[in-house]
């Protein structure tokens, strides 16, 4: 539809400063990641929104090296955390990809498990703080406190619905022709869906894949809940990161928020197509 | 079970699969659900059992007896009345609600906003679009790590304020009780609005362009197309973003919890921050228990009700 001209300027305006408010935020903590010590005041009277000395020496720090006298190194380097961080959304990712594509596959082509999908929304509904006394009692049990594998079992539960929708709306839409072309050779069910169908998915499933591990990566309650020292992911140790010389170690802090913040906002604008779909749980077909 | 879900399979590939039995097919259906089945049975219903027996009870894990011999500590209803007494769970409730009625709506009509904007084509809008959804993806914890640092005394915030008023502005926003939760809200509307912005946009996109051609031949201006056409064909659109934005709303923890830690006092206590202080700092596991059954119960009755209008909307053709 044309559009006039005075609504053109009224949208690139509007836009702006959409783009300013949301940019802002952003911009301050890269800036605030490569200041250094001196510069990150929180007194107000020499504000600087650039650093006047850029450095590398929060990010020296945030990986156990540091070059100012100032900063007392803490014991731990944020390596661990970020080494944690990985593991547990990767296999988190991997348990709630291989369930949830499995029934995705069974509840789209026979109709099995009918109830799973209600069942799936409802666990997405309910805060994790609410459930989460019986999941530390039982991580206890199990002795996965505090280690990257009770970590990734937990992710893999929770994001699981999220695996389950996208992929049931993916194999809905994909064509049954060839699967069924496939019966006719003789080839059993099984090997349909190993052979034919899930190579054919390789993009949706990848798209799937990141988004649960957007999901998983981007935690901080279960991981303060289930973690307390030896595998603390990265905002768990992130929100640690003081001394009593420096007090908050702004500069540290928001070296390793850029690192957090970096792989999701990458691979959320390389599936944004496939944002809308994960997370209405497929309720909306774009 | 398998025998109903046999059932409906058969009927529902019916003739299409000839060439294996159908029986195969149910089976194999069956097997590939049933990681997922396991998965959430472990954790609802054993988890679920649990959670209720203790809420009966003062059971702590610093009690030093284990959480199955609970029972020694029983204190029958005790937990349930002490709840509907505490004072500091009604008001966190309260807050919680204040959050979500100040933040969904203005989530909603900025994002409606932004939407109307990018409705069709103008040159630029791949990248706009892109860097406006950006805030989603930041890890929440991130973000509230952000505006941490954004409403400090000498942060940003304030530093934008005095070149605007043209004197220094030095607003302690984290440390009064009044302007934290405002801070915690903004936080929260800079992360979500994008997920409206996108939700409606995808709504957007879907209303027929002949119809609005059609009501421009028949004299609607912009305002009456967007009541009597676009409105009416982004209803379940605007439930489903609105539910999620209710739900996900309810549970805010991150964001705020880096940003104020529910303080100062209790000025930024929500439900989901009350319930992590006592899990955490009191360690009165047999309370939270009941605290979290009781979020549970009310909650699954909103939860029946919001399905059914989800499965509703998935009914009908968008």
């Amino acid at each position: 539809m044309k559009r006039s001209v005075p609504f053109e300027i009224f949208r690139y305006a509007a836009i702006l400063a959409a783009m300013a408010v949301t940019l802002v935020p952003i911009l301050w903590m890269v800036s605030m990641a490569f200041k250094p010590i001196g510069e990150w005041s929180a007194t107000g009277a020499d504000l600087t929104w650039w650093p006047k000395q850029p450095t590398l020496s929060n990010f020296r720090f945030v990986f156990g090296e540091s070059d100012n006298d100032l900063i007392v190194a803490l014991d731990h380097t944020a390596l661990k955390p970020i080494l944690s961080s990985l593991l547990s959304a990767v296999f988190g990712t991997a348990i709630a990809m291989s369930a949830g594509t499995a029934a995705a596959y069974g509840l789209s082509r026979f109709g099995s498990g009918q109830n799973l999908p209600l069942a799936l929304i409802q666990l997405r509904l309910f805060p994790p703080m609410a459930v989460m006394i019986p999941v530390m009692i039982m991580w206890a049990f199990l002795n996965l406190n505090d280690t990257w594998l009770g970590l990734a079992l937990i992710y893999g539960i929770v994001t699981l619905p999220f695996a389950f929708w996208l992929m049931k709306t993916f194999f809905d839409d994909m064509p049954r022709e060839i699967e069924e072309a496939a019966l006719v050779e003789g080839c059993s069910r099984l090997r349909v869906f190993t052979r034919i169908t899930l190579p054919m998915m390789r993009a949706p499933l990848a798209s799937a894949a990141l988004f649960v591990f957007i999901l998983n990566w981007s935690d901080y309650l279960i991981a303060l809940l289930l973690t307390t020292r030896e595998w603390v992911t990265i905002p768990v140790y992130m929100a640690s990161l003081s001394s009593s010389m420096t007090g908050q170690l702004y500069g540290a802090k928001a070296a390793l928020g850029l690192i957090a913040a970096v792989p999701p906002v990458i691979i959320g604008i390389a599936i944004q197509r496939h944002l809308v779909r994960g997370l209405t749980f497929g309720a909306l077909k774009q | 079970m398998s025998a109903v879900t046999a059932t409906i399979s058969e009927d529902k590939m019916g003739a299409r699969t000839k060439p294996a039995t159908p029986d195969e097919g149910a089976r194999l259906g069956f097997r590939l659900t049933l990681p997922a089945q396991i998965l959430v049975l472990f954790i609802s219903a054993f988890p679920l059992l649990m959670q209720l027996y203790i809420s009966v009870t003062d059971w702590s894990p610093l009690s030093g007896i284990g959480w199955w011999n609970a029972w020694e500590m029983w204190n029958s209803f005790a937990n349930y009345t002490d709840l509907a007494a505490d004072a500091r769970f009604w008001s966190a409730l309260q807050r919680t609600a204040i959050v979500m009625l100040v933040c969904v709506p203005a989530e909603f009509l900025l994002g409606l906003a932004l939407a109307t904007l990018f409705a069709d084509d103008f040159p630029g809008k791949r990248i706009f679009y892109s860097i406006l959804l950006m805030p989603m993806m930041v890890v929440p914890a991130v973000a509230g790590y952000m505006f941490f640092m954004l409403f400090q005394s000498g942060g940003p915030v304030n530093d934008i304020l005095s070149r605007i008023v043209g004197t220094p502005v030095t607003i302690a926003w984290l440390s009064d009780p009044n302007l934290a939760l405002i801070a915690v809200m903004i936080a929260d509307i800079w992360q979500w609005t994008p997920l409206m912005f996108l939700i409606l946009l995808a709504g957007l996109v879907g209303v027929p362009e002949d119809q609005m051609k059609a009501a421009t031949l028949l004299g609607a201006n912009a305002w009456q197309r967007f009541i009597t056409i676009v409105l009416p064909k982004m209803k379940t659109i605007i439930i489903i973003a609105l539910a999620i934005r209710v739900i996900e709303n309810f549970k805010i923890f991150d964001t705020l919890y880096i940003m104020t830690g529910g303080g100062p006092g209790v000025a930024t206590e929500t439900i989901s921050v009350y319930i992590y202080k006592v899990t955490t700092q009191d360690l009165i596991w047999g309370y939270v228990a009941a605290i979290a059954l009781a979020i549970l119960i009310v909650l699954s009755i909103v939860a029946v009700y919001a399905m059914k209008r989800m499965t509703k909307a998935r009914e009908v053709p968008a």
